[in-house]
């Protein structure tokens, strides 16, 4: 008698708590009530140190709205989040092409109310009807890049024009990659003068191949700070993401740095504010702010991204104005990495493992 | 007998080196500098003077010591009454509850975010402090029980009984008795508890909020954005607080051995 009272005491003090909690929502949920007059919150959603301080310090003076800056590490992580909430709970988030479509697809991205972006003519029309956003309702590009190859002329002997360049024999154990499969299996397709995108398998196969071959030049394989291995003497070469190119170029200006011939590859970060969002006045205003010339610099001065606002141009300082601002002729021959369906994915895949294990 | 000793010192000594190498160099790096983390170029504070000013940084900082506290807290609670608590039981679904209460731990930790994270969604709780609690608490448990379990075995059982048999009530016997016998292993899970709750990155992405940052989950995304020695005098100073914390826990502890009460 004893243990089933105890026993039903425990089980009804589980209910009392778990009930409790689920009231929480209504008074601590996010729609909390506002003064009159108080300009309220804003939930940014993307990579630490992404949006530098200072942007965010002043966009709180100006504005008077309390910012409240969480992050994520990879893009599937925020999908998961956003799905989760329902395109709820964050105000603007930044992230990269391809998560992006497919959020929207899946319905969680609000449509811009371009009356309250008035800064939004300042887009570089270059960095515009992508992909993932062709009529540019969605999203305001943020850290455009693209990947590039970089050496050190006083090491390197054979002459690099390309991605081909990267087999030639004297740059054994000598070369940095990043480690992204779809990166580098694609910079071997255009090798071939085929597309990232391609969906034959034979060329996919083709390309696997290929890439075995690089195995015994490559020395590094890595996601971050690749610029690293190239300042510190480890490797001569390295194929680098932009925002590595330019610090490496800024802590050893004698780097040489080569937009190869086959075609440039094209990676997008841009800013969207999801279906439910909160403080969806305060997000339209942070992305007028952002946008504004002298803003614009300012970030991409510190992120180390190419800059897609025209009006920054002039306010970049002169040592950025060269890797930071790209010609149009570049663009057209550049690609987005896209998905390719399934049995290209997992070619993909497969052909990756298998180069992964011949470097060591 | 002395080739023996004089090895077992050189493998303790190397042991120790490859433990603490790496984080010698995080100190010292953080004192660099260049923003380059693999190059030496000069000593400076600078980072130290950034850190200061970095107030994403400290307000990180700030909610990941109170989430491990109270997490390790609590854990401490529930772990320290369950292990009491099985240790008395005699039912046949023991050994089945007691590997329940361990699987916080066992399960990929991704899993047991996702799962708390469909699982809060459910009851609509706003996802931040509580959420974070909530989830840190569960994986800390397994922790404080298993070292307070292994430290209830060596505790007579006759103790406690007698207690009884003097004429103390069950409560007053397990306050004074079983619990300070018992207390440094509780401390010890803690303590285990604390550090695995102030590591956790994969749960805290899950089951965090858009109002709430802690200190894993800013250092692991800053590295697509380039990593800082900033980051560097960070660790610097959590260790010295750590060294510090250590040092005058076993000071008082020497103190209280010699003016024993």
């Amino acid at each position: 008698m004893r243990k089933t009272k105890g026993f039903f005491a425990v089980l009804m003090a589980m209910a009392l708590v778990v009930v409790s909690l689920s009231g929480c929502k209504g008074s601590g949920g996010e729609s909390e009530k506002k003064e009159k007059g108080d300009p309220g919150e804003l939930n940014i959603y993307t990579w630490a140190e992404y949006v530098p301080q200072d942007v965010i310090d002043r966009f709180e003076s100006e504005t008077g709205i309390r910012v409240n800056y969480t992050n994520f590490e990879a893009n599937e992580e925020m999908l998961a989040k956003l799905e989760t909430s329902e395109g709820g709970e964050y105000d603007i988030i930044i992230a990269s092409d391809y998560i992006i479509k497919i959020a929207a697809e899946e319905g969680l991205v609000k449509e811009l109310d371009k009356e309250k972006i008035p800064n939004f003519k300042n887009i570089d029309p270059v960095f515009q009807n992508f992909f993932y956003d062709p009529e540019n309702k969605l999203t305001v590009p943020y850290g455009p890049g693209i990947p590039l190859l970089v050496y050190d002329p006083s090491v390197v002997t054979c002459e690099i024009t390309g991605y081909d360049s990267l087999w030639d024999a004297s740059l054994k154990d000598n070369l940095a990659l990043m480690d992204s499969e779809r990166v580098v299996m694609g910079m071997t397709l255009k090798t071939m003068g085929e597309s990232f995108n391609t969906e034959d398998l034979d060329v996919i196969r083709a390309a696997g191949n290929k890439l075995m071959e690089l195995a015994p030049n490559v020395r590094v394989l890595s996601q971050n700070q690749t610029q690293d291995y190239l300042l510190s003497g480890e490797v001569s070469a390295a194929f680098l993401f932009t925002s590595q190119v330019v610090l490496a170029l800024s802590q050893n200006p004698e780097l040489e740095v080569v937009y190869p011939k086959e075609g440039l590859g094209f990676g997008v970060d841009a800013a969207f504010i999801p279906s439910k969002a909160p403080n969806s006045d305060n997000a339209h205003a942070f992305l007028n702010f952002i946008l504004d010339g002298e803003m614009g610099a300012q970030i991409a001065q510190q992120t180390y991204y190419l800059c897609p606002n025209q009006a920054s141009y002039e306010f970049l300082d002169e040592e950025f104005k060269k890797s930071l601002i790209i010609s149009t002729d570049d663009v057209p021959n550049g690609e987005f990495i896209q998905d390719v369906g399934p049995e290209a994915t997992s070619l993909h895949e497969e052909f990756w493992t298998e180069f992964k294990a011949a470097l060591d | 007998m002395r080739r023996r000793i004089r090895f077992s010192v050189i493998y303790q000594v190397i042991l120790l080196l490859l433990m603490y190498i790496p984080i010698c160099v995080v100190v010292i790096y953080s004192f660099n500098e260049s923003r380059n983390s693999t190059i030496w170029t000069g000593w400076s504070l600078d980072w130290y003077r950034k850190l200061m000013k970095n107030r994403s940084l400290l307000e990180a900082l700030k909610n990941s010591v109170i989430l491990a506290t109270i997490s390790s807290g609590a854990a401490g609670i529930i772990g320290t009454l369950g292990a009491v608590g099985m240790a008395r039981i005699g039912w046949r679904s023991k050994g089945v509850v007691e590997y329940i209460s361990s699987i916080p731990i066992m399960i990929p930790e991704i899993i047991l975010g996702m799962v708390f994270m469909a699982f809060f969604a459910m009851l609509n709780l706003p996802f931040g402090m509580v959420t974070l609690v909530l989830g840190h608490t569960t994986f800390c448990v397994p922790y404080v029980y298993m070292m307070v379990k292994a430290s209830l075995v060596g505790i007579d059982r006759s103790l406690g009984e007698a207690a009884k048999d003097l004429g103390a009530s069950e409560r007053r016997a397990f306050f004074d008795i079983t619990l300070p016998l018992i207390l440094p292993a509780v401390f010890s899970g803690m303590l285990l508890a604390f550090a695995m709750s102030l590591d956790d990155v994969v749960i805290s992405i899950f089951v965090t909020g858009a109002k709430t940052n802690t200190l894993p989950i800013r250092i692991y995304t800053q590295l697509k954005s380039g990593v800082t020695p900033e980051i560097n005098a960070l660790c610097t100073l959590m260790l010295a607080v750590t060294f510090l914390l250590v040092g005058m826990s076993r000071l008082l502890g020497g103190i209280r051995k010699k003016y024993p009460q």
